[in-house]
């Protein structure tokens, strides 16, 4: 596939909102609503909690929180540009995770046990993009079937029961630190940086930009899209098995199930990004945005005392904003 | 045509007829009749977890030493799908029903058919009170379990009172939810203040180690050195919790319960991990076993319905010598 950098920019980047000439206030706000929410939240928390909530160990907090869910979140993001979604990217993160203690009990070399994960990862991508690629199973059914197999192998894979006493080195990755900051937040930012690249400045990028907006025109205009598509599954499995060796790292534990909520809030990530480009196309800035708003919610109520379930109604209520700003949004153009 | 009509009429009747001298056998309200196989149902909602796996192996185990029928159902916890089956095979006779760890309140359905059915249910931790939709259910004393882990943290924060304790729960799980509010009653009783003034509520079991460890990290950034132990209704949770207060470099000891493996050796390496509880889950099912076995010799029911029984407190100096409940054979 080429990857030639060709800038994105109407698609990508949010920036260019700033220079659309005569747009009304309400337009604006649409636009800029779920940056302004994320301001207003930490305006709000930082108000509540002065000495506490923007305090470095607390941004700390939160960055190490979200880093995990940034990186399945990206890997959402990549195949709802191309106008899909997968239902299986947390379930493919914790097989990942619990292939990669299961061969490292097992005796296997960490790095060589790394890159077995990756590739579980990798083809269970490959798999989605085959079915809806080239079998045309929509999305919803082939990443549904996908979700309930793959929980099913990742039970196999740990037997029910939670792997634990991994190697310390492998540990490192998810409870280490460089510069006080932990090395899942670098590693985070690096991937988010990546995609952000690929989306912007390859010619991959526009194919899946074009692939999302309108399949029949960007096929009549020479784009493979069944290749765009495949490719998109293909590396989501990728990096969300990524995200879940870093998860296991993180915990020093391997359960089937334990990134289970990061399909939903990598999906509400995505869509309230989604707000943020006049497009209303997903991109990995807005993604990120909508990433900081979870975690940011999350943190502030936690430091508050709110009951875990009034922090669920918050979430869905959020989400269900972000669809409706980009429903009004869609209206508008 | 006439014919082919009737031979496929003749047909259809004789497969009725053997249908229904299949469907005639085994009924509930007795022990067992003579040379027919003793009709064992067991269910579980819990088959994923360890000790949920660990039920379905040594019931199958005894039903075969015992040579009864076993239909063994296991739900996923998905009890949209597990109830019907459950139904389905009362609907073709059975002796006894045993229930593992799936709550009472989740299988009302289940219940009805069995009573209209005649036939008793024996459980293993099934409810966490007596409940006339048992024969039989065996479970842990909760207030045992609450006693033994906050002795612990007593002893070991000299004293709870004027104490910083928080208290995780998760309320869908009934043994849970009844000993988180046991322990934040006896907390409050004994002059210790609950962190964050309330129980803290994990959603999900699946990832109840990520929002424990998140409830703990957040609490511990606001109220640096403000925690003095933490209390948690299960062990994946608790584990969270002390990587937390570990990673915080805090004082605070956590409890859990269940004895994994991964628990007894947080606590056997010293760190934040302070105890955990063993609840007798071999010796309760040899008791159930017992129960139902006594039913199927002459349909003597059990003299009460309910029994909770003692659990054992592990900490540092016991816990080399406990067998984890997810290594039970």
């Amino acid at each position: 596939m080429n990857m030639t950098t060709t800038s994105n920019p109407v698609l990508e980047d949010s920036a260019d909102i700033r220079t659309t000439p005569r747009r009304s206030v309400g337009q604006m706000l649409l636009s800029s609503g779920t940056v302004l929410a994320l301001i207003a939240l930490i305006i709000f928390f930082f108000a509540m909690r002065p000495d506490v909530f923007l305090s470095f160990t607390n941004v700390k907090n939160i960055l190490y929180q979200v880093a995990i869910l940034a990186i399945i979140a990206g890997a959402q993001t990549i195949v709802m540009v191309v106008g899909d979604f997968d239902l299986s990217v947390a379930a493919t993160s914790s097989l990942a995770g619990a292939v990669a203690a299961s061969l490292m009990l097992g005796g296997m070399p960490i790095p060589l046990a790394i890159l077995v994960a990756l590739a579980v990862g990798l083809l269970i991508g490959l798999a989605n993009g085959l079915l809806i690629a080239y079998v045309n199973l929509s999305a919803f059914v082939a990443t549904l079937a996908t979700l309930t197999s793959v929980t099913g192998l990742a039970f196999i894979v740990t037997q029910g029961t939670t792997l634990f006493n991994l190697p310390a080195g492998f540990n490192a990755l998810g409870q280490g630190k460089f510069l006080e900051i932990p090395l899942p937040v670098f590693i985070a930012i690096a991937i988010s940086l990546i995609l952000w690249f690929v989306l912007k400045y390859t010619t991959l990028g526009r194919r899946w930009y074009a692939t999302g907006g309108n399949v029949e025109v960007s096929r009549l205009s020479g784009v493979n899209v069944r290749r765009a598509r495949l490719l998109a599954f293909t590396i989501a499995g990728l990096v969300s098995a990524i995200g879940g060796i870093l998860l296991t790292a993180r915990l020093g534990s391997a359960s089937a199930v334990q990134g289970d909520d990061n399909l939903l809030f990598s999906v509400a990530a995505v869509f309230l990004g989604m707000t943020i480009v006049r497009s209303g196309a997903a991109n990995i800035v807005g993604t990120m945005v909508g990433v900081a708003i979870i975690g940011v919610m999350s943190n502030g109520l936690n430091i508050l005392g709110v009951n875990a379930y009034v922090q669920q109604v918050v979430t869905g209520l959020i989400i269900i904003a972000a669809v409706t700003l980009s429903s009004l949004k869609t209206r508008s153009r | 045509m006439r014919r082919k009509f009737i031979t496929l009429t003749a047909a259809a009747v004789a497969a009725a007829l053997m249908l229904a001298g299949c469907s005639g056998s085994s009924g509930g309200g007795t022990g067992g009749d003579g040379d027919k196989a003793f009709k064992v149902i067991a269910f579980t909602s819990g088959n994923q977890t360890p000790i949920g796996a660990w039920w379905v192996k040594a019931v199958t185990a005894k039903a075969d030493e015992l040579g009864w029928d076993l239909t063994m159902i296991q739900g996923d916890f998905d009890f949209q799908k597990m109830n019907p089956a459950v139904e389905s095979a009362i609907g073709q006779g059975a002796d006894v029903i045993l229930d593992g760890y799936t709550d009472v309140s989740s299988i009302g359905s289940i219940v009805t058919a069995a009573k209209d059915a005649g036939i008793p249910i024996f459980a293993v931790d099934s409810g966490t009170e007596a409940n006339d939709a048992f024969a039989l259910n065996i479970t842990a004393n909760q207030q045992g379990i609450v006693d033994e882990t906050l002795g612990a943290l007593d002893d070991q924060l000299g004293g709870l009172k004027g104490k910083t304790i928080m208290v995780i729960g998760h309320d869908p799980h009934a043994g849970i939810r009844m000993r988180a509010g046991l322990a934040a009653d006896d907390l409050a009783a004994a002059g210790a203040t609950l962190a964050g003034g309330a129980i803290q509520k994990v959603t999900s079991p699946a990832t109840g180690r990520t929002e424990a460890l998140a409830l703990v990290s957040d609490f511990l950034t606001a109220n640096p050195g403000g925690l003095d132990g933490v209390w948690v209704g299960w062990d994946d949770a608790a584990l969270g919790a002390a990587q937390a207060v570990t990673e915080a470099g805090a004082d605070a000891k956590v409890t859990g319960v269940d004895a994994t493996s991964e628990a007894i050796g947080g606590i056997e390496a010293g760190g934040a991990f302070l105890a955990t509880v063993e609840q007798p889950w071999p010796s309760i099912l040899d008791s159930v076993m017992t129960a139902v076995q006594a039913y199927q010799k002459d349909g003597t029911l059990p003299s009460s319905n309910f029994e909770a029984v003692d659990t054992t407190l592990v900490d540092k100096a016991n816990a080399a010598t406990i067998t984890p409940s997810d290594k039970l054979k």
